[in-house]
């Protein structure tokens, strides 16, 4: 929790510092123990030797013996027979180390003991010479090993601590170094506001983690910025839609107020003006229900639902339009094909597709819908005319709010170009899609896909 | 028949009051909940209209209160407030009815009519405006001696312009009522149009005197011309 609270730069250094520190006692205590090894097996290995001297000495009789004593060549050791006095070097009684032989068995004992404070290394074993067995014991003082041990322990005791300030400045200074990119971007990233979208973070190096954040970020930003741009345009086009009929409102109230009428031109203006509020009122329905699907907060009704029934439902309730146009308009829908919808969205969506393909299409045109199955397992109802279709660069913007193929005429015929908008959430919100399949001068077809029903 | 009308915005309730007035309704204005509690303690209402966003009280409140009062009198919500939640909220609340605004009068009036006559029956098996008579049993029209050869369509339509018949029907009704469709997105203004233009033909066409009329903005009204 604590470590949370730092900066990613103290952080790292942290990080950094611990890993290095455990590496370098690790590598002290190495150290330590091999030297404490290798000195220690030093200092047996003339212990060895001496015993060897010594042993000799005993076996070529107690003149060389004594003159071992004297010449120094061993300096501390000791020879017991089982009886008589002991046979030991000057240097040897001087220090005491007589309970050091205090050994009974063949093998060799080694122990350190210390004496007055000074450390003593000793060999100790009985013996079988010919003349009877004898307790021989050497010894050797650990002073150079003690203070080569001490010396090593000094040396680490500085050193550690200075290698680890070094780490933790060398460490911080290089986490400055590398993390600095990320102050550069939260700055630039902080003037980004929604007027100033169109700005993007610089990219030192695009294949590194810093290139990829900051490209990330720009991936960000480019979304946004479309996403403002789409708001402004449909904000524009709304406040202008909204604007013709108040525009027409307002013309015909002030017309009508100026001119003394009679009652009967009375009612038409204000007939005129109702008509568009009415309109407006529905201008106001459609955008407010888009905004309610942006918000996902259309309730829907999910239940099975037979799409050729559907079909043939929506196709009687607009059948009189094309009727009234001399249009054909049949169902293709031989037997129940189910999916799980709602009802009320789905049946708006093929509705204004409907509604749709008996406007587009000249009078004696033919109008189908179709409902069948695809082999992937969907449903589909496919709504096709055989109008003039749609031109290919109006293909991808017809589902924008607002947009209308044909900008001059189309508010005569009738909606706002928020039709196939709202189709398309319809379709979307049931979990389908909605395809156009069209052809200059051939018709178009609209396919709602759904999945079916297992 | 006596109205109280409990809404703040002052152009709103003069044009309900004046509308309403119009139909020979006797109409009180309140423009706060708390007014609105003074009238209902001075006098007795037929029905009360509630715009469920006022000042102070809301409208929600103010319906609670005066169920809690033991207060019967049917309620009509009149409100901007249109999902789901809010309907269902008013109507558990106590409401007889929910309109959203903006709301087309002739609506309001058929709904009016609707909750004051809630408790009479209205089971009549034949309908009947001057010569033109519907047997709704039988399934025949007749204008005078013709029988009439309509669709089914066009029957459901007649019957519901001649149940509201002298009074106005806005596109909207007859989108909800006969042809289920709520959202007023949807556009079947042109298929309602295209049946009224064919029912007109059946039932008026070859007679003299007319009995479908289009009321320019608002809908159409199935009635005698006056003499």
């Amino acid at each position: 929790m604590i470590l949370k609270a730092l900066s990613v730069r103290v952080r790292l250094t942290l990080w950094y510092v611990t890993v290095l520190a455990a590496i370098i006692l690790g590598f002290a205590l190495g150290i330590y123990l091999f030297l404490q090894t290798s000195l220690l097996q030093q200092i047996d290995n003339h212990l060895t030797r001496d015993f060897a001297t010594v042993e000799r000495a005993v076996r070529q009789g107690r003149p060389a013996l004594d003159a071992l004593t004297r010449n120094g060549n061993v300096l501390l050791f000791r020879v017991e027979a089982g009886e008589g006095p002991a046979v030991e070097t000057e240097a040897w009684r001087r220090v005491g180390l007589e309970e050091a032989t205090t050994t009974g068995t063949n093998d060799a004992v080694w122990s350190s003991t210390a004496v007055d404070g000074q450390p003593y290394r000793v060999k100790a074993a009985r013996i079988d010479f010919p003349v009877g067995a004898r307790m021989i014991a050497v010894a050797h003082d650990g002073l150079t090993y003690r203070q080569s041990m001490r010396s090593l322990t000094v040396i680490l005791l500085l050193a550690i601590p200075a290698a680890l300030v070094l780490a933790v400045a060398g460490g911080y200074f290089l986490a400055g170094r590398v993390l600095s990119p990320l102050a550069t971007m939260a700055a630039t990233a902080r003037e980004i506001t929604a007027d100033r979208l169109s700005e993007r973070l610089p990219v030192s190096n695009p294949d590194d983690e810093f290139g990829r954040l900051a490209m990330a970020f720009n991936e960000t930003f480019l979304r946004l910025e479309d996403s403002f741009d789409r708001l402004h345009r449909f904000t524009a086009d709304a406040s202008h839609e909204l604007r013709t009929p108040l525009t027409a409102i307002r013309s015909v109230g002030e017309v009508g107020l100026q001119e003394a009428g009679s009652v009967s031109s009375c009612r038409e203006v204000i007939g005129s003006m109702l008509e568009e509020t009415d309109r407006l009122t529905k201008l106001v329905d459609s955008l407010l229900l888009l905004s309610r699907a942006d918000a996902r907060t259309v309730p829907l009704n999910k239940e099975k639902t037979d799409l050729a029934l559907l079909a043939t439902e929506v196709s009687d309730c607009l059948q009189v339009l094309a009727e009234e146009k001399g249009q054909t308009l049949s169902v293709v829908a031989p037997r129940p094909v189910f999916v799980v919808a709602d009802r009320t969205t789905l049946r708006q969506a093929l509705i204004n597709l409907l509604d749709n393909a008996i406007k587009y299409t000249p009078a004696n045109g033919y109008i189908q819908v179709a409902v069948e199955t695809s082999r992937g397992g969907e449903a589909i109802i496919a709504v096709s005319d055989d109008g003039p279709g749609i031109p290919a660069e109006h293909r991808s913007r017809i589902y924008e709010r607002f947009y209308r193929v044909d900008k001059g005429r189309s508010r005569e015929i009738g909606g706002a170009g928020l039709g196939l908008s709202i189709a398309q959430w319809a379709v979307n919100a049931n979990n389908g899609r909605l395809e156009l399949e069209s052809r200059d001068g051939k018709g178009s077809t609209f396919k709602i896909h759904l999945p079916l029903l297992q | 028949m006596k109205i109280l009308a409990i809404e703040d915005e002052t152009k709103v309730a003069a044009a309900l009051k004046k509308g309403l007035e119009s139909e020979y309704y006797e109409v009180v204005l309140a423009h706060t909940g708390e007014e609105g509690f003074f009238q209902m303690n001075s006098q007795v209402f037929d029905l009360i209209i509630l715009d469920l966003m006022l000042p102070g009280r809301d409208g929600f409140e103010v319906l609670t209160t005066l169920r809690k009062r033991g207060i019967e009198t049917p309620v009509l919500i009149l409100t901007a407030l249109d999902t789901v939640e809010n309907r269902v909220r008013g109507l558990d609340s106590g409401a007889d009815d929910y309109l959203i605004k903006p709301f087309a009068f002739p609506e309001l009036l058929a709904r009016i009519r609707l909750l004051l006559r809630r408790n009479r029956s209205d089971k009549a098996l034949r309908l009947k405006l001057a010569d033109l008579e519907m047997d709704l049993v039988t399934r025949k029209v007749t204008r005078g001696e013709h029988p009439l050869d309509i669709t089914a369509k066009e029957f459901e339509l007649l019957e519901y312009l001649l149940r509201h018949q002298g009074h106005i029907v806005s596109r909207e009704m007859l989108a909800r009522d006969l042809w289920q469709v709520k959202a007023r997105s949807t556009p079947l203004d042109n298929v309602i149009d295209v049946h009224i233009a064919r029912l007109r033909r059946k039932v008026d066409g070859p007679f003299d005197s007319k009995l479908v009329k289009t009321v320019r903005g608002v809908g159409f009204v199935l009635k005698e011309d006056s003499p």
